[in-house]
Parts: C-alpha cells; structure tokens; sequence
C-alpha cells in the first residue's frame, strides 16, 4: 500500500531583502493511510511553511527543492493548474480561525456546497443537496438542514471550525492537513473538534496535524515529528516519543505545558533563533542546557525503539531523572494575613451602545459575583469564552460600571471621585491577552514604561531610566530593549514589558486577563514562572483569568469557575480540580488533564 | 544582551517592487511641492523684476527672450505676476490649512473623548454644517466680509476643518478601546492626557495624509475664490485672479496668460495629493 504522503528531503528558501533564507531544510515524513501525524515547533519552526508547500500556496519566489509526493504523484515542479486541482480535491485543509476564512454574507449550506462544485462543475442540485447534507451530519453539524441555512455568525467557533472541516472533505480527500485548528478554542469545544479528526482518521483518512502544542495531539497522533528552526530534531511513534523523549528540544517542551497539579515549569530560555543568527551544527545548541563543544557540528542521527533524535547526546532515563531532580520545587508560602480585595454582589449590565436600535439585552453579563482576595493570593477565575471572566476583570480595575461594591484595603470604590479614584485605581493594575495590543505600536518600550512612572508621579528624567532599567530586569530582559519598539520585539518579551508596566504602578493586585494565551507553549511556561516568582517576590495579588484549568491551577490558589456569568464553583484550587462539583467544571478538568505526566 | 531585536519581516519580490512605487509617489509629491514652492517664494527675488511695473506698448506679448512668459493686457511680466501671485496664494492657503487641521482636530478629539452629549450636540452640528454647499457659504461670507490676509485665512480654514473633524472623532473611538489605551487610563491617565500620548501618535499616519490633503483643499479654495474676484484683492495678484483676468480676453487666445498659473495650481494639487497618498502607503507598510 503506497502513502498517502511522502515528503523527501524537502527544504524550502524564501527570499527575505534580497537573499534567500533557509526557512525548512531537508525534512523528511511519511503518512499512510489511517495515521496522524503530528509536526511540532515553536512559531518561525517552518511547520506552517512545510504545509503550505504541500498545497503549493508558498509565498513568490520561494524557492522550493526536494520532493513531495502525494499518493505516488510528485507535486514539486507541478503547474499552478495542476496544483489548483489537487487542492480541495486530494488535499483538504483546515486552519486556525474559522472565521476569516468563511464569508459572513452566505450561508454555512451554500459554503460547503461550493467547495464541492468547484471541483464537480456538472453535478446535479440534487446531488449536490445531499452531499452538503452528508457532509454537515459527518462533521455532526445537526440538524443538517437547519443548519445549512445558517450563517457564520450564528455558529460558535467549534461549530465554524466544524463547518470548515466540512468543507476540507467536500471531495474526499485522501490527506488532511490541519494548521493549529484548536488554537483559539475553549478546551472542551477543541477537545471535541480533535474527537472528530480523530475519527477521521479511524475512517481511513490521512492526518498532517502542525501545532505548537503537544498536548493537543497526545490522544491522537500516531507519530511525531518535531521541527526546530527549519530542521528536524527528533521524530517516531507518538506514545515513545511522549513517554521517553530524546531531543533535549522535545523534553523541553513536554515540560512546558501547564499538568494539572504542576507546582514548576520549565520553559525554554530564549528565543527561536532568526534565520540569519542560526548558530552551526545542532540548532538548538544557544538554548539547550546540555549543550558541550561537539554541540557546535552537525549532531548524527542515532535511533532508539524506532525514536530518531539528531542530537550529540540523547536522553536516557537517568538524563531525563537528572534533568527533573535540577527543578526546584519552592514550597506555597503562607498566605498573608487580610484581605485586601472585596466583591460584594458584584453585576454588570450589558449597556446598548447610543443609537444603536438592537433589543436591549435582558440578561446580565456578570450576575452577583461576591469573593475576597488576600495579600499575596492568587484568584484563578476559569470559564469559557462568553462566561462574563473577561467583564469581571474590567469591573475590578473600574473600567466598566456594575451594581454591587468593590472595596480595596477596606475602601469602597463607590465613593471615590476624581484624584482619590484615580490613586485608588493606580494600585490594580492589567495584563492583557494580547501583548502586541497593549503597548503603543507608536512608543519605544521605554517611552510605554516611563509614561508609567510619570503618571506615578515620578518627573526625574535620569530616575525615570534608571527605574526602567531595573523594571525590565525584574522582568528578565535587557536593558537595551528600551529603545525597541513593539513590532521589533517577540510576543514573549512584549508580555513581558506589559508586566513591567503594570509593576511600574507599584500595585497591590494584578488582573491577568489571558496573559499566556496568544503564546507558544515555551513561552508561557516562563512567564508563568515569571508570574509566579514576582507574585512572591512581591506579595502580589492576582486575579487570573483563563479559559485553561490547567494554566489556573499552576498559579491560583483558589478558583472560581464562571458559566454564563455565575459563579458555578469556587473553593480552593485542590478541592476544584480533585472533587469537581458540577459537569461543567469536570468537563473543564478533563479538558485540560489531556497530556500524561511525563517519565 | 541575548535578545533578538527586530526580525524583519518576510518580504516577497512584489512586496519590494511595491515599496518602490510607493516612495516614487511620495518623491514626486515632494518633487513638484518642490517645484511650487521654491518659486513663489524665491523665484521673484532672483528674477528680480518688478510684477506690477507697466511695460506701456508691450501689451499681450507671447513668450519671448525678454518677457519668458509674456506679458498681460496691462503690460506686466506674467512671469514675475505668477512668482508673487504664488507668495500672495501660498501665505493665505498655507496657514488656512493649518487652522483647519487644529480646528478639526480639537473639534474631532473632544467629541470622541467628552462626555456622550457633547459628543451628539457636536455631531449633529457638524452634521449641519457638512450639509451646507461649502462653495456656497464661502463665497456668502466671502462677499460679506473686508478681505484681508487674515479674514481670508479665518475663511477658508472655518469651511475646511469639518471632514477632517468627522473623521479624526471616528478614529479616536475606535483607538480609545484597545489596550493600551485602556492600560495607560488604569495607570492614572486622564482624557487629554490619553489624547495627547496615545490617540494623536497612532493616528499619526490619518493624520499627516489629511493634513495635506487639507493644504490642496485650502489652495483651491482660494483659488476659485480669486477667479471669482472675492479671494486676494487687487492689485495684489494671486493665480486665481491671474486665470480671471484671462478669462476676460479669452477672445484674443492669449494662451500664455493660463499657462503659468494653470501649471501651478495643476502642481500644488497634485503635490498635495501625490504626498498625501505617498504618506499613507509608506506609514500603511510600517503598521
């Protein structure tokens, strides 16, 4: 039985200010039929690049060599004609962000049909009617013809992406390649969206899954294949490769996701480097913490139970004990003593903006929330997309009106007008999701850091400096960033200059809304330990805000879950994820206990 | 320092032909301002000849060695007329199109960042006045008023900083609710100190590509108003009274009297809007 897909020493070159720059170099896989397989990396790792060359919807002038065969037919050197037909056709894709990708002035139906007739010009109404309607009850789009006349708008972000996976196996194709589709989703709708591509597969169909999340894939991949900085490091079957990894990279990042229950994680140091700043031999020699002189050229291949790792020194056992005895495990310090943050009652109204002529919203977003948050305690408020956590986050830092009352260090908020509001909203401070977003893309990152200080009141010019420098430090970046501005910087180290911002304020309490979830999972794991250390450090209060229980409970110290704008649990973080009391919040526990605790 | 700081951006070849046409359009633009300004405001001292001196018998004279753009009915260089008639037009354009901005923008921010009734009151008065023909209520209050420099540039900027305002409070709202907008407000910042540092620096690109256009707008604005004798009085020429005083012998085909005034509002036009598109594609790559 021939593969589905056979990559063969394929490397692909983008032309970047006039040179071309290696972005995927020699990368090596096949997939049969009935197999998943999952390609791993960091962002900038080439593993979208890898799946776009398969489609042939590389940027221009990138420059591809080696081979890609689908089921036995070369694709490399083919015809934008030919490559037009085996899209869709042989090759079905689905991406993050169903959304943008569906048009929001035609139905769900006529969508899925269409994908179908650009490839079936001729095909009947009849014909085409059905097979919308037995595509949508494979994907479980039910009740098919109810939903067929819906819109995109109308559907969650689990049913469009559901809709696009409809769409991908409008012509039977043999291959599926799914770009991060679960990137974006509450847990428990991308758990069920992975269900269903993994029953898929059982049917026969091959998988190429690109994520930067191995945990996603645990449940359902056959083998692996993880990228770095566009060169292969280590590859086999899955349960191997999770179990007993062999590339330092690899372990590394089974030890980046958030486990329920984890009190340390490790998180790789650094960034991914740019193509141009690649250092020689091993890759990832820059950041890994085993790397010696040998490290320096071209590591070999040595396989272990079908397990390949390029690599100078693979990880046996003993290393892998030896690397998780280094973790120090910091003992919880006791709570202070008082309670600094109060809700009593706390609801908000959804306001119909001026002019606008919707019906008035009847429901409450957030509907009596009461709880109080000690020095130095971390409150973890979970719940999914539309759950009232985000507005729950803005009423504490007053940026939305609510009934109820909210007091800090025994003073109410309800009272204060003017200056003393102001000083009093200074001392809670915000980080939000998107890091990108919440600095100025018009100011340096020292400008962002000094308007903090300013507005504190500092006017120094040369403290105001040397503050900044100090903050950045206490943030673990350079100095020297002061001068970049946003875009020049990675999201990591953006987040980590909003962090800087709000210590700035010198607040008491932190709202942390999504602070790790446009990240790579490297990347959250030490700002979550950053997070951490600083909280101690500084005896912070935190309000944690996540979709991830497992992200929650890394920090929290107690949890509050939210559904629909109520508090439906709420209780220490032990008791929580041990002894959930509603099907919620064990729904939410079993989305997130997803990846076996590593060896 | 280990960080790696400012990865460029993938570019594909069409990407960097693109960039070449953007900056030709931004280097024309300044070319031909160029062109417009240096000599309205230094050609007439190189050339040195007087605009309004009356060379009798040498009336309606094409273009020739002595006179390079000929002379008008009254025996005057138009060359020298179209130097100072450029100064006489670019004084009054160029600060009537800085009032507009600093009307419209003020007018702009304080409906986006004050309370909601103010910004309805100044919504539906902007409203009002938007519905006036523009053209119309200048040259109403152009025949009112004395026409001085100043009242003319009082003028012109009072009928053109309506668009920019409309457009300045729209984009201050949708700025006002991103993050760090809403970050810098936590950290203390009050109102116009949010306008100031955050609203006006991210809507630097709209407004620079604007500010411009409004400079082509004034120019033209004058322009027909001196065309139509309410604009620049006499005997101070200007290139609007220049086309008007033309047009009043258009008869005779005296075809170089509307060469070098056409040519210079055709420029000062197209500069402005050549700069303004040339600004927007450049600060449109940056974000």
């Amino acid at each position: 039985m021939s593969a589905a897909l056979e990559l063969d020493r394929l490397s692909v070159a983008l032309r970047r200010s006039g040179r071309d720059m290696s972005v995927l170099d020699e990368l090596s896989l096949t997939i049969a039929p009935g197999e998943m397989q999952a390609l791993v990396g960091e962002s900038g790792s080439g593993k979208s690049i890898a799946a776009l060359s398969i489609l042939g919807l590389l940027p221009r002038g990138a420059k591809v060599t080696g081979s890609i065969r689908l089921a036995g037919k070369e694709l490399v050197g083919l015809s934008e004609n030919g490559l037009r037909d085996m899209r869709g056709r042989d090759v079905g894709m689905i991406f993050q962000n169903p959304l943008s990708a569906l048009n929001p002035s035609r139905t769900i139906g006529a969508q899925i049909a269409e994908a179908y007739t650009v490839h079936h010009r001729s095909a009947p109404k009849a014909e085409v009617a059905a097979r919308v309607h037995e595509l949508m009850t494979r994907v479980r789009l039910e009740p098919a013809a109810e939903r067929a006349r819906q819109y995109p708008h109308e559907f969650s972000g689990g049913m469009r992406q559901r809709a696009m996976i409809a769409m991908a196996l409008a012509n039977g194709p043999k291959l599926l390649i799914a770009d991060e589709p679960t990137t974006g989703l509450d847990p428990v709708v991308a758990g069920e969206v992975m269900d269903l591509i993994g029953e898929l597969k059982r049917a026969g169909m091959a998988i190429l899954f690109v994520t930067h999340d191995l945990s996603v894939v645990e449940r359902h991949a056959d083998r692996i294949h993880v990228l770095y900085a566009g060169k292969s490091a280590e590859w086999g079957p899955a349960r191997t490769v999770l179990a007993a990894p062999r590339h330092p990279y690899t372990e590394a990042l089974l030890n980046s996701v958030p486990r329920l229950g984890a009190e340390r994680l490790r998180g790789i140091q650094g960034n991914l480097p740019e193509p141009e700043q690649r250092p020689s031999g091993c890759r990832f020699r820059t950041r890994c913490r085993l790397a010696y002189e040998d490290c320096a050229k071209v590591p070999p291949a040595t396989t272990f139970q079908d397990d390949t790792a390029l690599c100078w020194l693979p990880l046996d056992d003993a290393a892998r004990a030896t690397i998780q005895a280094e973790e120090v495990v910091a003992a919880h310090p006791p709570l202070a003593k008082g309670q600094l943050l109060t809700l009593d009652h706390v609801a908000v109204r959804y306001e119909r903006p001026f002019g606008s002529f919707a019906k008035r919203a009847e429901r409450d977003q957030l509907a009596e929330i009461s709880f109080s948050v000690g020095r130095g305690e971390c409150m973890g408020v979970v719940g999914s997309s539309g759950s009232g956590k985000s507005t729950l986050g803005r009423a504490i830092l007053q940026m939305v009106q609510y009934r109820g009352d909210i007091t800090l260090d025994g003073v109410s908020f309800t009272g204060l007008r003017g200056e003393a509001r102001s000083a009093a909203r200074r001392r809670i401070q915000v980080v939000f999701q998107d890091p990108k977003e919440s600095l100025n893309p018009r100011l340096t990152v020292g400008q962002s850091i000094g308007e903090a200080l300013r507005l504190g009141g500092l006017r120094d010019w040369g403290a105001i400096r040397e503050r900044t420098a100090e903050l950045l430090g206490s943030v673990s970046l350079p100095a020297a960033i002061a001068e970049a501005i946003p875009s020049g910087i990675s999201g990591g180290q953006a987040q980590r200059v909003a962090i800087a911002r709000a210590l700035a304020a010198d607040p008491e309490v932190i709202v942390l809304d999504e602070p790790t979830a446009s990240l790579d999972v490297s990347t959250q794991a030490t700002l979550l330990n950053l997070l951490k250390d600083l909280g101690r450090a500084k005896g912070l209060s935190y309000i944690l805000i996540s979709h991830d229980l497992a992200v929650v409970s890394y920090l929290a110290d107690r949890i509050m879950v939210l559904q629909d704008g109520r508090a439906v649990e709420f209780g220490t973080s032990q008791s929580v994820l041990h002894s959930p009391s509603t099907d919620y919040t064990r729904r939410l526990v079993g989305a997130a206990a997803h990846v076996p605790a590593a060896v | 320092m280990n960080s790696q700081t400012a990865p460029a951006t993938i570019r594909g070849p069409s990407a960097n032909l693109g960039r070449y046409f953007r900056n030709r359009t931004l280097v024309t633009g300044i070319a031909l301002a160029l062109f417009v300004l240096l000599p309205s405001f230094l050609g007439g001292l190189i050339y040195g000849r007087d605009p309004y001196e009356l060379h009798l018998g040498q009336q309606l004279l094409a273009p020739s060695g002595e006179f390079p753009l000929g002379t008008d009915s009254l025996g005057r260089d138009v060359l020298a007329l179209v130097f100072d008639g450029g100064r006489a037009t670019l004084i009054v354009a160029l600060p009537a199109a800085a009032l507009a901005f600093v009307v419209g923008l003020l007018y702009g921010l304080a409906s986006a960042i004050g309370p909601a009734w103010l910004d309805r009151v100044l919504m539906r008065t902007l409203d009002t006045f938007l519905a006036l023909p523009s053209l119309v209520v200048l040259i109403f209050f152009a025949s009112m008023i004395t026409l001085t420099n100043t009242t003319l540039i009082m003028l012109i900027g009072f009928i053109s900083w309506a668009s920019l305002a409309r457009l300045v409070r729209n984009e201050a709202i949708a700025q006002r609710g991103r993050d760090f907008v809403l970050a810098a407000e936590q950290l203390g910042g009050g109102r116009w100190y949010v306008a100031r540092v955050h609203l006006i620096r991210v809507m630097a690109p709209i407004l620079a590509v604007n500010g411009t256009f409004l400079i082509g707008d004034s120019i033209f604005a004058l322009s027909a108003l001196s065309f139509l004798g309410l604009g620049v009085q006499p005997p101070q020429a200007s290139w609007g009274s220049l086309l008007d005083s033309a047009l009043d012998i258009i008869a005779l085909d005296p075809w170089w009297l509307l060469l070098g005034p056409g040519v210079m509002i055709f420029a000062a036009l197209l500069a402005s809007s050549l700069i303004g598109q040339g600004l927007n594609a450049r600060f449109g790559a940056r974000s």
